[in-house]
């Protein structure tokens, strides 16, 4: 067999024509023009031209290895999901046997299938947490568990026996460090009514206390977070709640030059406001102690509200009836 | 990804409130009620509840281990597919280390909270480096040997002093990895490729003599127990017997007090020192005498190594009977066996050449229900061994259930071992299962265990292929060839002549609904044969050659699926090229394809095949008569027929 194409070569190259390969007839024609002469059939003649639809003919010829189907297909329809898929995962089209389908397309045409849908695996998905699978994971949880105390079903008795509430959080991030300086703070919440005062020490843990108290809800927070522990900063804020709580019943020799400026409420008694309002009424009266007149008891507590509660219409509206009466204009 | 933004913050509402409630804070200072009980905290370790979760995850039957990526074009499945697949992900490991080595300056950063130490490139000790004996106790304590005996030289040449408890430690380490270094904890695939291929080399001696184990030994002044049982335990792991056995009787002279794991590692290579049966016994014996005057407490490991010498005996009575007085000498000490020593026990009772023992009977009654953890390094040959049994030695099926079950309780699947065991297991149990249950049984179990935990052997495939042919099942065969194409196992001949004999020998039928599309798929599977065969691609061009009756099988069935051309071109493949075809197709094989030829009306193939059937001396009359009565022929074939067959057979 070989020795009959190596006789046709010979014959085909001694035929004149020049060089030509016998496998593309094609080139032949095209390079008999361009290529030398060549008598002596030793030299191979490199034929470029022709390379080209050698490689062609290679690159045909590659066959790819049998896939698997995806296996989904072999699932049975009773199996056990949370075995497949026990925790979060990327969107698996091969693994879940659902026909989804996403994304937007032009009107007229079908939405994405799900194999390499970015849209599906772009968003977070729960097929971990089905029914059943967050049933057994309750399950076996609830060894772990110890009941509920009795005495604390409602939320009442809850903050009637532990009046004081103590916030922190923990952190988990998807970064290499497992530390997060904002884990040491620690808040801690109290009903200022929970706590017994008398008028002196409420007046001074206020002050004390600062802006931590919220006087609309009646609520102290104190937040700590200046030391680098979790508990070191409880113990803070415990220790500032007792300090400020047993220091604001010590009355210290310096509170007695508490003056007017400092106080906290206004009396009516004790102001201008009253001298002021006297002076109007008897003016014009020769100066008797006995028959001074006083302000009315509504006039003083309707400027007490007016400036201890703020202004609003109702203490506006008061003050002025009172005013009117006071200096005895009719309406 | 959502993942690796920051999760909002997780406001975990950890409302601890107080214990009891003192009046100066209790608004309702009246009557305290009954006091509040708060149960205590359950206590649990880091990961009770990580566990518990687990055990809520069954297993998926159709996945792949875990170790390879779940993706349809990446789940391999041959056997050579996953051992390859598991290999290289572990070799590109290895290159990323090798690169983190090479271009050490730019690993150099730990971003990591608290430092990942398996991230940092490793260090390298040069002769200037700074070390001091700190720096060796870590490097023995991460079993670095190389870097270890570095800086002990190190350190001697630069004149610090040692303590006589480092360079007992140093001498633990090297006797331990007999000096080499040994691979790396996290290249699990390797280590256990190269276990397997040393286990294969049966005990060779590798311990280094006179090299730097016992250099250190002699150093160490004075010799104290501690250092003879390191360099005892050694010379006995990498089987220096003589030696081994030398210095055991040097110490014992001395009056050191060696310890019970010394003992057992001199008891377990005692066969090594002795010839025959009775004088291992002896010497055995000796030794436990030597260790019961030394008021050493025997354990498992004894146990153990004493049964292994025993199953090394050659004289099966005297091993049975002397594993049975070991066995009850050590119940009395209160040992407990671990499944080291069941598995002893089964190479020692139920040999090849020995008679018939029922003894992993009682032993599966021992241990039924019963959940193991690893005590002793043989304990992960137990199961291996027990299906073993069960398949060769005493071919039940109900037995080998039994130990299914034993694997399958609790966490005893950690005890199977690596997969090569894991392979061999199963191979067993296939091969035990596909002889003796039905085959609806067996399919159940095929279907979840291949091809994700297990692939059968081309061997085991024959067995399977066997059973189906006892037993009829032909639908089967479809999902048996493409399995076996998945697996690689079609350059076997042995496996597609016998699934082509199937296949020819049970016709479908079309009456069962399961038989419908049967025709068609067998007529698949055998120009799938035959294309393997004929047009190889370039792969593997000359492992396979037909075999006449494979080619005739091929051309029948093609026939039968009416694949007329494809019968055609088979045939005449088989024509041009008989002289590379040892034998010839059978004549039933020719008798249908000339029947096809009549029904499509090809006169000129069916006097071809006929005059095929002459050269080579098979019966051609049937043909013939068949020709004749089919075709109405003209002047040309007849004229042909007559020459071939002669003038009587060709009568009207």
């Amino acid at each position: 067999m070989s020795l009959l194409t190596r006789l046709l070569e010979r014959n085909l190259r001694n035929s004149g024509a020049g060089a030509r390969r016998l496998y593309s007839n094609h080139a032949e024609e095209e390079s008999s023009a361009t290529k030398h002469e060549f008598a002596d059939e030793e030299f191979r003649v490199l034929n470029l031209r022709s390379t080209s639809q050698a490689t062609q003919q290679k690159r045909k010829v590659f066959k790819k290895e049998p896939v698997q189907p995806p296996r989904h297909q072999k699932m049975a329809t009773d199996q056990d999901w949370s075995a497949v898929w026990p925790g979060p995962r990327t969107f698996q089209p091969s693994v879940v046997p659902l026909p989804l389908r996403q994304g937007y397309t032009e009107k007229g045409a079908p939405p994405p299938s799900k194999f390499a849908n970015a849209e599906l695996m772009k968003i977070p998905n729960f097929l971990h947490l089905t029914p059943p699978a967050i049933r057994q994971q309750c399950e076996a949880l609830k060894k772990f568990c110890t009941p509920w105390p009795k005495g604390l079903e409602t939320l009442e008795n809850c903050e009637k026996r532990f009046p004081i509430e103590i916030k922190s959080t923990d952190y988990c991030h998807a970064l290499p460090t497992i530390r997060n300086p904002e884990a040491r703070r620690v808040t801690l919440n109290i009903k200022l009514s929970d706590l017994k005062f008398d008028a002196h020490a409420k007046d001074k843990f206020l002050r004390l206390v600062g802006d931590r108290y919220n006087p609309n809800t009646g609520i102290l927070t104190i937040v700590a977070d200046r030391c680098p522990l979790r508990k070191q900063n409880y113990d803070y804020a415990m220790y500032l709640l007792t300090a400020c709580y047993h220091e604001s019943f010590v009355t210290e020799s310096w509170e007695s030059s508490k003056s007017e400026a400092d106080m906290e409420y206004y009396s009516f008694e004790r102001n201008k406001s009253k001298q002021s309002a006297e002076a109007i009424i008897n003016w014009g009266q020769p100066v008797e102690e006995a028959k001074k007149l006083n302000a009315d008891h509504g006039f003083a507590q309707s400027v007490e509200q007016l400036i201890n509660e703020g202004e609003n219409v109702y203490n506006l509206g008061k003050y002025k009836e009172e005013v009117l009466k006071l200096l005895n204009i009719s309406k | 990804m959502y993942l690796t933004s920051r999760l909002p913050r997780l406001y975990v509402r950890t409302a601890q409130f107080l214990g009891t409630s003192t009046s100066r804070f209790n608004s309702n200072a009246g009557a305290v009620e009954e006091r509040i009980e708060i149960p205590n905290r359950i206590q649990r370790s880091p990961t009770d509840i990580l566990n518990a979760l687990a055990s809520t995850v069954g297993r998926d039957p159709t996945a792949p281990h875990y170790k390879y990526h779940d993706d349809p074009y990446l789940i391999p499945m041959s056997n050579v597919g996953k051992r390859t697949f598991a290999m290289s992900q572990e070799a590109g490991r290895k290159a990323a280390k090798y690169i983190r080595d090479e271009h050490r300056d730019v690993f150099m950063h730990q971003e990591a909270q608290p430092p990942i130490e398996a991230f940092a490139p490793k260090m390298i000790f040069t002769e200037d480096s700074e070390v001091n004996t700190d720096t060796l106790h870590l490097l023995i304590r991460n079993s670095q040997v190389t870097d270890a005996v570095i800086v002990y030289n190190l350190l001697k040449q630069k004149g610090v002093e040692i303590s006589n408890d480092s360079k007992q430690e140093i001498l633990e380490l090297i006797c331990f990895y007999n000096n080499e270094e040994p691979l790396p904890e996290e290249l699990i695939e390797e280590r256990w490729f190269k276990a397997n291929a040393d286990a294969r080399e049966r005990n060779r001696k590798t311990w280094k003599d006179g090299e730097l184990a016992e250099q250190l030994f002699q150093e160490l002044e004075p010799k104290t127990a501690r250092s003879y049982a390191a360099i005892i335990r050694g010379m006995s792991k990498y089987f220096q017997a003589e030696r081994a056995y030398a210095l055991l009787q040097e110490a014992t002279e001395k009056q050191f007090e060696l310890d019970t794991q010394t003992f057992n590692a001199v008891i377990s290579v005692s066969n090594f020192l002795k010839e025959t049966a009775d004088q291992r016994w002896e010497l055995c014996r000796d030794l436990l005498q030597q260790m019961a005057h030394q008021q050493l407490r025997p354990n498992l490991g004894t146990l153990n190594a004493a049964l292994e010498v025993v199953s090394t005996f050659g004289n099966f009575k005297l091993a049975r009977s002397s594993a049975l007085k070991v066995l009850a000498e050590f119940k009395q000490l209160g040992i407990e066996p671990s499944l080291g020593t069941y598995y002893y026990l089964l190479i020692i009772f139920c040999r090849d050449r020995a008679p018939v023992s029922h003894i992993i009977v009682d032993i599966l009654h021992e241990l039924k229900g019963r959940e193991f953890t690893i005590q002793h390094p043989k304990d992960t040959f137990f199961f291996a061994t027990a299906m073993d049994v069960c398949r060769n030695h005493l071919h039940d099926k109900t037995l080998a259930r039994n130990v299914d079950e034993l694997l399958h309780t609790g966490n005893n699947y950690d005890l199977i071992g690596d997969t090569y065991k894991e392979a061999v297991y199963y191979r067993h149990f296939f091969a035990l299962l596909c002889q003796t249950e039905p085959i609806d049984e067996f399919m159940k179990v095929y279907d979840l265990l291949v091809p994700n935990v297990y692939i059968p052997e081309p061997g085991i495939m024959e067995e399977i292929l066997k059973a189906v042919e006892m037993n009829g099942a032909v639908e089967l065969m479809p999902r048996f060839w493409s399995d076996m194409v998945i697996f690689d196992h079609t350059n076997r001949e042995s496996l597609l002549t016998r699934t082509l004999q199937i296949l020819i020998d049970n016709p479908p039928n079309n009456d069962l609904p399961a038989h419908q599309s049967l025709p068609e798929q067998v007529g698949k599977i055998a120009l799938d044969i035959y294309q393997k065969i004929a047009d190889p691609e370039g792969r593997r061009p000359k492992d396979l050659q037909f075999s006449g009756k494979m080619i005739g099988d091929i051309l029948a069935l093609l026939v039968r699926s009416g694949n007329f051309e494809k019968a055609n071109e088979v045939f005449t493949h088989i024509d041009k090229n008989q002289h590379r075809i040892p034998g010839t197709p059978s004549e039933n094989c020719l008798q249908e394809y000339v029947n096809a030829c009549i029904e499509n009306k090809a006169p000129t193939q069916a006097i071809v095949c006929l005059q095929y059937a002459v050269e080579n001396n098979m019966d051609a009359q049937p043909i013939a008569e068949s020709i004749n009565a089919g075709f109405t022929l003209n002047e040309v074939h007849l004229s042909k027929v007559k020459s071939l067959v002669g003038e009587n057979l060709v009568g009207k």
